[in-house]
């Protein structure tokens, strides 16, 4: 029973730094269509801007807010820069290009900071939650990671939902043209939601490098689970990606509890497998919605 | 008012549009006429922004449209209402029509403005918060049109409003344009297939043929001569 619950927990928290991953790349695939194989890298480098700060004396906070408001700039800039251009070409361009900036990100990566695997600090602690008299494999960062990226999902949700600007980003997803037509500065909205994007995957760079070998690679598999989640949440739903992220990392926590840590990677591959032969439009996505 | 002078298009080697001029004035409707293919929708595509021509200009209250993005001709008052799918469908009604509102009316107006509409259209009124795709053919078409009206264009573009459209709501989409032009002194350009319904509320009318203006006058000299409608229009 024990191994039960903390297995349950360690998924929880897991699955919601997946929901951040799958999160950028949702608001990605909505804005331009694209699959935005560079999100995790992105992360990872933002983080590590974060790492620079922190070792040069800048407190955690101030570096944490620095990291996700470079993630936005870095997320404008590649949008303008390496996507913009390729509008109106074929769709796997622009994806091609996202694996280049990945490839490109963990080389510059690691010549700046080195291929070594190292820590990085954690904003709270990181020793399980005692609950009556156990302990629990829960801890005061988990229950920060979960506010966090459920903070970020419902203001993204918020801001379609409630707000003249998510409409027109929403507009401008479905039908770039005819909201051009109204007036609507499509390019502006596709620019805002890849800095959304990277912000989102910065976010989810900085509360999962704690938990990891800290490495220019320590993201790539992240990316993989996190791609999953969106996958299964539709890739167009934000709410589809927290509930993809929940259920991967629910899914890699229990295969890993039970089978073994080896087999959580094959776990994610066959889950999204099934998921896209079973229903290739995700839990929340609609067959007419799904455009990549 | 719109002034269009030697406009010329070019898809790679294929003429879309060679030097085409013509004006259409405020409270008028200017209809444009042809067979498939002959440059109609090219017309108001480049007309808004979404097609760049190679040759000639147009003009709105001497303003340049060519070489003007589409989001910026829209913010000067020209409504393009694009052919069929014009609709948002992942949108709802009321999210469709204020989208309209955002471009050229300030924060205050803009809930009178989408009320406007729904008193112009009662069906739509009654539909505000069902998704679009659930509209149908003359639904969607008044939704277009009242999109393109609550941003109070000065010169509205149509593309084939008729299309699909039983004769019944064909009939009432066109005394709605008249009604609108004459009430509102609004411009129109009305590109259409059906020129027999086109004709009856145009105060003027060009056909177009494989990009060329053949023809250029009053509505109802064009329907009175018979080769003419054989030839071009078809009826």
């Amino acid at each position: 029973m024990g191994l039960f619950v903390d297995i349950l927990l360690s998924g929880v928290a897991q699955g919601m730094v997946f929901a951040a991953v799958a999160l950028g790349l949702v608001l990605i695939s909505r804005a331009t269509g694209t699959i935005n194989f560079a999100q995790g890298a992105m992360g990872m480098f933002t983080t590590f801007i974060a790492f620079s700060l922190l070792t040069h004396g800048v407190g955690y906070w101030p570096a944490f807010v620095a990291a996700l408001a470079m993630g936005f700039v870095l997320g404008a800039v590649v949008e303008r820069t390496l996507v913009r251009p390729l509008r109106g070409k074929p769709a796997l361009n622009p994806v091609i290009v996202t694996i280049g900036l990945l490839i490109v990100l963990e080389g510059v990566a690691g010549s700046i900071w080195g291929n070594v695997a190292r820590g990085f600090p954690a904003a709270f602690s990181q020793r399980g939650l005692v609950i009556g008299t156990t302990r629990v494999a829960f801890s005061h960062f988990d229950v920060f990671i979960v506010c966090a990226v459920a903070a970020l999902v419902v203001a993204i949700v918020a801001l379609f939902r409630w707000t003249d600007l998510g409409l027109r980003m929403r507009a401008a997803a479905f039908s770039p043209e005819v909201s051009q037509l109204l007036g609507v500065r499509v390019g502006r909205l596709f620019t805002l939601g890849w800095a959304l994007a990277c912000a989102a995957g910065s976010l989810a760079g900085l509360l999962v490098a704690p938990l990891s070998s800290f490495s220019p690679y320590y993201m790539d598999l992240n990316l993989v689970y996190g791609f999953t989640a969106a996958v299964l949440g539709g890739l167009l739903s934000p709410v589809g990606a927290l509930v993809g992220g929940l259920v991967t990392g629910l899914a890699i926590a229990f295969v890993g509890g039970y089978v073994g840590p080896d087999l959580q990677p094959i776990a994610a591959l066959a889950l999204l497998l099934v998921v896209l032969m079973v229903r290739p439009q995700g839990l929340f996505g609609t067959t007419e919605v799904r455009r990549v | 008012m719109l002034q269009v002078e030697e406009l010329s298009v070019r898809y790679g080697q294929v003429r879309a549009l060679e030097g085409v001029s013509f004006e259409a004035r405020d409270g008028r409707i200017t209809t444009v006429l042809g067979a498939n293919g002959a440059g109609k929708t090219t017309l108001l595509r480049t007309l808004s922004g979404l097609v760049r021509n190679q040759a000639g200009t147009a003009r709105f209250d001497g303003q340049p449209l060519t070489g003007r993005r589409p989001e910026i001709i829209a913010r000067m008052g020209v409504a393009h209402v694009p052919e069929g799918r014009g609709v948002i469908a992942e949108l709802t009604v009321d999210e469709n029509l204020r989208l309209g509102t955002f471009s050229r009316l300030r924060r205050v107006e803009r809930r009178a403005a989408v009320d406007e509409v729904y008193e112009r259209f009662p069906q739509l009124g009654d539909r505000r918060r069902r998704s679009a795709s659930t509209l149908s053919g003359g639904e969607r078409q008044m939704l277009v049109i009242g999109r393109a009206l609550v941003s109070r264009p000065r010169l509205l573009l149509l593309d084939e409003p008729s299309l699909g459209l039983s004769p019944i709501v064909s009939a009432q989409m066109m005394a709605t344009l008249r009604e609108l032009t004459s009430e509102a002194g609004l411009g129109a350009v009305l590109v259409e297939q059906n020129a027999r319904s086109a004709l009856s509320v145009a105060d003027w009318a060009i056909v177009l043929n494989l990009g060329r203006i053949v023809v250029a006058d009053e509505p109802a000299r064009l329907a009175a001569d018979e080769s003419l409608r054989r030839h071009y229009l078809g009826f």
